[in-house]
Formats: C-alpha cells, structure tokens, sequence
C-alpha cells in the first residue's frame, strides 16, 4: 500500500482537477498492465493492482461513439440539444465529455481535442461546495 | 441446502398512477398475500429494491414497507443498485433461503416515477452515472443508451429499423399482458418517426417513466408445498459490477451481463440453450440486443434479430423468446420494481398463469436485471419449473 492519500494527490478528485484547471489532463497508468485510468485512481480496474503512476496524457482523441440531449437534465435544460462524446485519447485512455460541434456533423473516428474552461455561473449554482470550482472539459474538432 | 422456490407474485397496476410508493407496495403485496397466510405469519425478512429517495424523499423502505406489511422487529432493509435494485432484492432473499437463515422471505421493490414529472425523473436517474466526470457533461440515461447503440449500428450489421422493429415486438407481446404499461401494438413507422431524445434512439426506443409496485415471496419448497402454491425454483444467482463510467467498459460487449447470466447458468447446470423464455432488461431497444449476445443466446452482432421468430434468425440463435411481458419498453419500467415485474413474469409463464400470451412449453426462464448504464451491475437469475429435470 502506498502513502495516505490528500486532496494534493492527483489519484483523488482534488488533486486531478487542480492540474486540470492549469490545462494538465492527468492519467493513472497501472504500472503492472499499463491500463490508463481517466481520472487516476488508487487501483487499477483492469488487472486489481495499487501500483498506478500519474503521467500527462495527450489532449489528442478520436471519437468513439457519440450522441446528442434533447431531453436534458434540469440543471443543462438551457443548453440542449448538445453533443456528447466518448473520446478514444492518443494515449489509450477513454473519457466521456461535451463535444462542440452540432451532431450532424460528427462521425466516428473525428479528431478532436481535449479543452478545459472554468465552470460557468449557472453549473456553479448546480455544483456541491467542494465542486464548486472544478474546471470543466470540452472536447472540440480539430 | 434448502432449495429456494417463489411461492406467489404480486403487482401494482403501472404507468401514472394516484397512489404513493407505500400504497403501491399494499396493492403489489395484497396481490401476492391472496389466499395466504398473513405476511405477520409467514415473512422472515424483507429486502426493498428502490432507486431513488429522490422521488418522494423518503428512505428506509426497509423499514416502512414492513411496518405496512404488518411486520414488526424483523431484519428489513432497502437495497440499491439504480434499475437492478429488485433482482439484488430477490437475490437477497434467495440466498437467505438457500443459506438455511429464513424459510420465507419477502422481495419487493417500488418507484414511484411520475411525483416529479420527466424532468425530475432524468435527474434522478443520472444520479447513477459517474458524478465528477458523467454527470457534469450533461449526460442522460437515453444518451447513455445512445452512445451504446451509436457503436453497435457501427460495429454490426444492424439498423435502426432493426431497432426498432424490437420495440415493435415488445409492444406486440404487452398487448397480450394486462399488467402492461402500454397493452398497445406499434408499428415501425411509429418508431422510426418519433421524437428524437438521444440520437440514433427515439422516444419509442426508450422503456417509459412509471409508476409501479411487485412483490415476490420466495420460500423453501416444503413450505411452498405446505401452502398449496404453485412454485417456481430459482435454481441459479448470479450478479456482477462493472466500471460505473460508460467510456471505461467494452460499449458492445456487456461483459457484467455475460458473467452474471453463466453464473446462473452454472448454479442451476444448464446453458444457454436450454433457457425457453428470458426477460432481459431492455430500458432501450439496443440493450436487447446487447443481452441476447451476452446472455449466450445470438452471435455477436446479430442479437438485433431478437424481433424475428426463432426460425428467421441467423444460424446459431437458440429459440429462446425474449420479453414475453412486453419487456420493460410496454410492460413497464417502475426502476426499483423491475427486476421483480421480470420474475413475476417467468413465475406466471412457468405456473401456466400467462394467459394468452403463454410461451408454449416453457420450463426455464432467464432474468437479466442491470442498474446504471448497461453493465455497471447486472443481476441474473434462472427461473425453472418446478417438475423440470
């Protein structure tokens, strides 16, 4: 087992959106299987091992699958219909996120990036205390 | 070691509804108390399937549904698992019985859906997805959903139409089911023309909002036999978690569904070709497809052909029929009760209780139950009669 944990340690939700807000997508990767872990986490799901390294991960991805909410949640009801992503990262991990581009013009295999921007007034109104300041991620087409 | 069997179902009427979850429950367990003893007289302990404290701030279902039930200082408590929450209930019970702790046990679930409207219920429900990175790109269970079929018309030779024509299908048997959320035939033009609430799925893709109530009492089968009730064996268990994250799992494999329904297979020695009927958890049209592939039932990418009759199908499917309730697309999908509508339906279908839409000969059933999005835990069990070998 490894050190304590704190909100410091990008294998915590603190700690990985800290480095998010300064524009750094961190990754777990298993140090026994090698699997990418989007946020890090103490274990890793693939293999069951506590060894797991944080390393950059590139911002560069393909698009796995994606859709677009008509039906939103209260809290985006403004925002609908929007696109949603699942984004295979250059580096191997996967990560679900908005996609800025209208549906139609998405296909399976589009480059994207990912992007991060601060929460806007109204997710932060929606948002836990401690998540209050939590940047968000945006994947755009390049 | 006892041998688990249902001893009588109950159900609430589904849909929108005038009653509260507690009264629902009443109505679900007077059904399943008919003819019996008083649950006081009979009940061990009791296991509530409930998704969400959302939709009438309530909790402790454990507790209030027994003191309804006329029980008092007996081990009660709610199980939670997003739309599993029932067959976790029901496996609970199963495993109290099958461990000799209890001869009779009570498994129920209830949801009461509607108290807040559509927009309510989508908040509830992503309440199941990932919160620091799902739930905070707006996702929904129908988009969810979405981002599964998207890959699977990708990776097979499926279409939406093929989609559709499964909720065809399922509607066709609800018609058949006077239980049934929607008791109406559709056809695919009526699919393929509706709403779009997730692309490539469309409001008829999607199982409806509701309200509903079940209750399933599962007992040794001395004590079933002592009660003079048609009994079905739950001859095998199996239950499986998988990543809570959508993007972190194989999106057409549903591995958890695979492993959850050849556990049960191998609890109760059978495989996948033996099972006549199966209840499988199709909140979305494409999740039938999905489970028919995992469940044994179909080559990958072909379990879209679930809709067409066995002798229509692709070499390689077994004869299986799936949703004969109307699935939870017609019949219902009231999230907590749902696993125990499933089991509801195979005790009906294997006591001869199925009316007219009876699946001829059917002796062994499979549930496949699954909360959050597809695999992020599925529940199996198989149902067989009670003179099957």
């Amino acid at each position: 087992m490894t050190d304590a944990l704190d909100a410091s340690d990008p294998r915590t939700l603190p700690g990985f959106f800290d480095a998010l807000a300064e524009g750094e997508l961190l990754g777990g990767v298993c140090a026994d299987c090698g699997e990418v872990l989007l946020p890090p986490r103490p274990a890793c799901y693939a293999c069951g091992s506590r060894a797991v390294d944080v390393e950059p991960q590139s911002p560069n991805g393909r698009v796995f699958s994606y859709t677009a909410v008509h039906t939103p949640p209260p809290a985006f009801a403004g925002d609908a219909p929007y696109t949603i992503a699942v984004v295979e990262l250059a580096d191997g991990g996967r990560l679900l996120g908005r996609l800025t581009a209208d549906y139609a013009d998405v296909a399976i295999g589009d480059s994207v990036e990912l992007t991060v921007r601060e929460p806007t007034p109204q997710e932060q109104q929606v948002a836990l205390d401690y998540e209050a300041d939590w940047p968000v991620h945006v994947f755009e087409p390049r | 070691m006892p041998e688990p069997v249902i001893a009588s179902v109950g159900a609430s009427p589904l849909g929108r509804t005038d009653l509260p979850g507690r009264d629902l429950f009443s109505v679900a367990l007077a059904e399943a108390f008919d003819g019996l003893p008083n649950p006081a007289d009979l009940v061990e302990a009791v296991y509530v399937g409930n998704q969400s404290e959302s939709y009438e701030h309530q909790i402790m279902h454990g507790t209030l549904l027994a003191e309804w039930a006329g029980l008092r200082h007996v081990p009660a408590e709610r199980v939670e698992g997003c739309a599993a929450a029932g067959a976790l209930a029901l496996r609970h019970a199963v495993k109290d019985v099958r461990n000799g702790e209890h001869d009779a046990v009570l498994a129920c679930g209830v949801e009461k859906m509607t108290s807040a409207g559509t927009s309510g219920a989508t908040d509830a429900l992503s309440a199941a997805f990932d919160r620091a990175i799902e739930q905070r790109s707006g996702v929904t269970a129908p988009s969810q959903y979405a981002l599964l079929a998207q890959r699977y018309l990708h990776e097979t030779d499926a279409t939406e139409r093929d989609l559709a024509k499964i909720a065809v299908k399922n509607h066709e048997n609800a018609a058949h089911n006077p239980r049934a959320q929607f008791p109406k035939e559709i056809d695919v033009a009526t699919v393929l023309e509706s709403d779009a609430v997730a692309p490539p799925l469309k409001l008829y893709d999607c199982a409806p909002v509701g309200d509903g109530a079940a209750a399933v009492l599962v007992t040794t089968a001395e004590l079933a036999a002592s009660l003079d009730r048609p009994q079905v064996r739950v001859a095998g268990s199996g239950a499986s978690a998988n990543n809570i994250a959508v993007a972190e799992r194989n999106m057409t494999e549903i591995a958890g569904a695979r492993i959850a329904a050849e556990t049960a297979y191998e609890e109760a020695g059978i495989d996948a070709e033996a099972v006549d009927i199966a209840e499988v958890h199709d909140a979305f049209t494409v999740c039938e497809a999905l489970l028919a592939e995992a469940a044994g039932f179909a080559p990958t990418g072909t379990g879209y052909q679930s809709y067409e009759n066995p002798a229509e199908r692709t070499d390689g499917w077994t004869d299986v029929q799936l949703s004969p309730s109307g699935g939870l697309k017609a019949r219902g999908h009231p999230i907590g009760a749902t696993g125990l509508l499933q089991a509801l339906e195979a005790y009906e279908q294997l006591t001869g209780a199925a009316g007219d839409r009876a699946v001829e000969g059917a002796e062994t059933a499979l549930l496949l139950n699954e909360g959050g999005v597809a695999d992020a835990v599925t529940v199996g069990h198989v149902l067989t009669t009670a003179e099957v070998s």
